[in-house]
């Protein structure tokens, strides 16, 4: 069956909030309207307004809202409707969620997911295209996931919600509508996916090109394009940006020698920035060449459909960048 | 006689139990033992303990930054409270925490966010989780009056209304903000109340060294909120008596109007007059006794609690993830 990535999300709440009735989730426009992208329609008349709520544009409210009710017990999923909007409730997302169990002890879980439409799509201009994801991966304590398929984001999905831990699920925008062939029984089979485990995506030989969210079909693509000239790219989607699966990267660059990473957040202090110098403080004399980050331009991004495209790695910037990594 | 004899002989001795408790703290921290920063509460008493006579199992409080002692006199271990005051693998978060971080989920003492005021949506999630069980709890959200200033609360108190959710806004308004007094910072009356008056909510400001009209007005509120009445307001007015914490000196007001305050608006003094009136005070030597018998109580703790073994350093990452 085809499957759109934001088809896959709302099934993947749609069945946890059947199977575990502690699960309610609030946020701006999600009830009636099913959320702006149309991932939540129908929740609402299903599972009623005590599950379902509306907020006011109050980030702060919602966000602390998350942690208050799972220490009262329930295991919220609420939505930010834009990961740009964390920031206004960056004290929640920074101090109060991630840092509320070891401040006050194991007796305070935190069992909270907290979704939001990540990154640029069709001239959303500066205040509606940022990812967020490096700027919480300096908050310990807190879970990030950006999934880059259907299939991902639905096992990723239920297990954020099923985890005891506070979790931030990035959703990239520009992938709601993309569709993805999976087997009906797979997908109905209620499959999780554990978090911080990587997925190779494409096994190469000769370059490690590590791909988060958006950015894993555009490194896909552009691996199968540097194939025709003999360039074998193994592509990996770490999945989880916190807690990170090390091994399976490091793995892959003891064999390749040299890495890349492709990000759609701005290049300065991206997590690009955090996995090059992982890499180099730990595999120093097993790369070939400097790790070669591939990342949005420190920009505000434009509304100018020319200029965010440009801002954004595109395939064909991935495949030139690969090529200087391989001629280096 | 409004209160029962009992009540109001209970009420006494927990007030001299947190007067005793916030002097002990003060004198362990002035002896060095203590860690952290003291924010003391000392001739605040009555505004907390006032509201906590009205507190019920199953309700949730959420203090602030003042009066470190609450959560041991509502009943949290003793040891696990001293031990997280002084940073030791006991506390409730192996003194990683701290005092400002005191929390146990037996009493329903929530935990606290220094960022302050971020933390009044909590207590509308879990009035929440409350309403989702349709149990006849609330949950206390205390602040002071320099963190009613703070936009999150208001979108707290919003929230609360919209969806009818059983929290009590208290604002323990002492007159100071660190060293800024409200009457620059705060361009109304009252502080909470005032400010925000435009929900109306159910409301109650009353004078926070009277200990029964704290209560009085607490229990009015929360016997409301628990038949389904929503969200309410209560502003407490009192004085700070020591700085913002410990080694403040309080450059920054007139010594001689502090002097007041400790003099003529002294909770304990104050109850214990009305108690002498209704003729049910206890006599000096059985006040001294029971002060006696409490302070030797703390004292113990305190040496079992510096007695105890901290948190290997090696331990640090440990209940990072649940």
């Amino acid at each position: 069956m085809k499957v759109t990535y934001s088809k896959a999300i709302g099934d993947a709440l749609k069945e946890e909030m059947r199977r575990d009735d502690r699960i309610v989730m609030i946020g701006e426009d999600v009830a009636q309207w099913g959320n702006i992208f149309g991932i939540t329609r129908g929740m609402y008349e299903e599972f009623g307004p005590k599950r379902i709520r509306n907020t006011p544009i109050t980030e702060n409210a919602i966000t602390s809202c998350a942690l208050g009710a799972a220490i009262g017990g329930l295991r919220p999923c609420f939505e930010l409707m834009y990961s740009d909007f964390t920031m206004c409730a960056f004290t929640e997302l920074f101090h109060l969620i991630p840092k509320w169990r070891y401040m006050h002890g194991p007796d305070f879980k935190v069992p909270l997911v907290i979704r939001c439409a990540s990154g640029a799509s069709n001239g959303s201009g500066a205040e509606h295209s940022n990812p967020v994801e490096c700027l919480f991966m300096h908050a310990p304590g807190l879970t990030i996931i950006n999934p880059s398929c259907a299939y991902d984001a639905k096992g990723l999905l239920k297990s954020a919600i099923r985890s005891d831990n506070p979790v931030l699920f990035c959703e990239p925008k520009q992938l709601y509508q993309v569709k993805q062939e999976i087997d009906e029984d797979v997908y109905n089979s209620d499959y999780t996916i554990p978090i911080g485990v990587a997925d190779v995506k494409r096994t190469g030989k000769d370059v490690t090109l590590v791909a988060i969210g958006l950015m894993v079909p555009r490194a896909l693509e552009a691996a199968e394009k540097l194939a025709l000239d003999g360039i074998d790219v193994e592509v990996i989607d770490p999945r989880t940006l916190a807690p990170l699966d090390t091994d399976t990267l490091f793995t892959s660059a003891r064999k390749t020698h040299k890495v890349a990473v492709v990000e759609e957040s701005n290049k300065t202090a991206g997590i690009g920035a955090e996995l090059a110098a992982q890499f180099q403080e730990e595999l120093y004399y097993e790369l070939d060449a400097p790790v070669k980050r591939i990342a949005a331009l420190d920009v505000p991004m434009p509304y100018n459909l020319n200029m965010e495209h440009y801002s954004i790695p595109t395939v064909d910037r991935i495949i030139a960048s690969v090529r200087e990594l391989v001629n280096s | 006689m409004k209160h029962s004899k009992e009540f109001l002989l209970d009420l006494h001795k927990q007030l001299i139990r947190g007067r005793l408790m916030e002097q002990k703290l003060l004198d362990t921290y002035a002896q060095g033992r203590v860690p952290g920063h003291i924010h003391s509460g000392i001739g605040q008493e009555a505004a907390f303990l006032g509201v906590l006579a009205t507190k019920q199992e199953g309700d949730y409080w959420k203090p602030v930054h003042r009066m470190h002692s609450l959560a041991f006199l509502m009943g949290m271990d003793e040891d696990m409270y001293w031990q997280e005051l002084l940073g030791k693998k006991g506390g409730n978060s192996g003194g990683r925490g701290g005092m400002l971080h005191i929390g146990d989920r037996k009493t329903g003492f929530m935990g606290f966010s220094a960022t302050l005021g971020n933390d009044a949506g909590v207590c509308v999630g879990t009035a929440m989780a409350i309403d989702y069980d349709n149990k006849p709890n609330v949950v206390y959200m205390f602040m002071g009056d320099g963190t009613s200033s703070r936009g999150p609360v208001y979108e707290a108190i919003n929230m609360a209304k919209i969806w009818n959710l059983p929290v009590l806004f208290i604002c323990e308004n002492n007159q100071f903000a660190i060293s800024t007094p409200a009457s620059y910072s705060i361009p109304v009356k009252d502080a909470l109340a005032g400010r925000a008056s435009g929900w109306e909510l159910p409301t109650k400001v009353v004078e926070g060294t009277d200990v029964l009209a704290v209560y009085d007005a607490a229990k009015e509120l929360t016997d409301n909120m628990r038949k389904g009445g929503g969200p309410a307001i209560l502003e407490t007015k009192s004085y700070r008596w020591r700085g913002h914490f410990e080694g403040d000196s309080c450059s920054y007001r007139d010594p001689e109007v502090t002097k007041w305050y400790m003099e003529n608006k002294d909770c304990l003094k104050i109850f214990e007059a009305k108690l002498a009136e209704e003729g049910i005070l206890p006599s000096q030597e059985e006040i001294d006794a029971f002060k006696a018998a409490f302070d030797k109580q703390m004292d113990e703790a305190i040496l079992r609690a510096e007695a105890a073994p901290e948190m290997d350093p090696s331990e640090i990452f440990d209940g990072l993830y649940a």
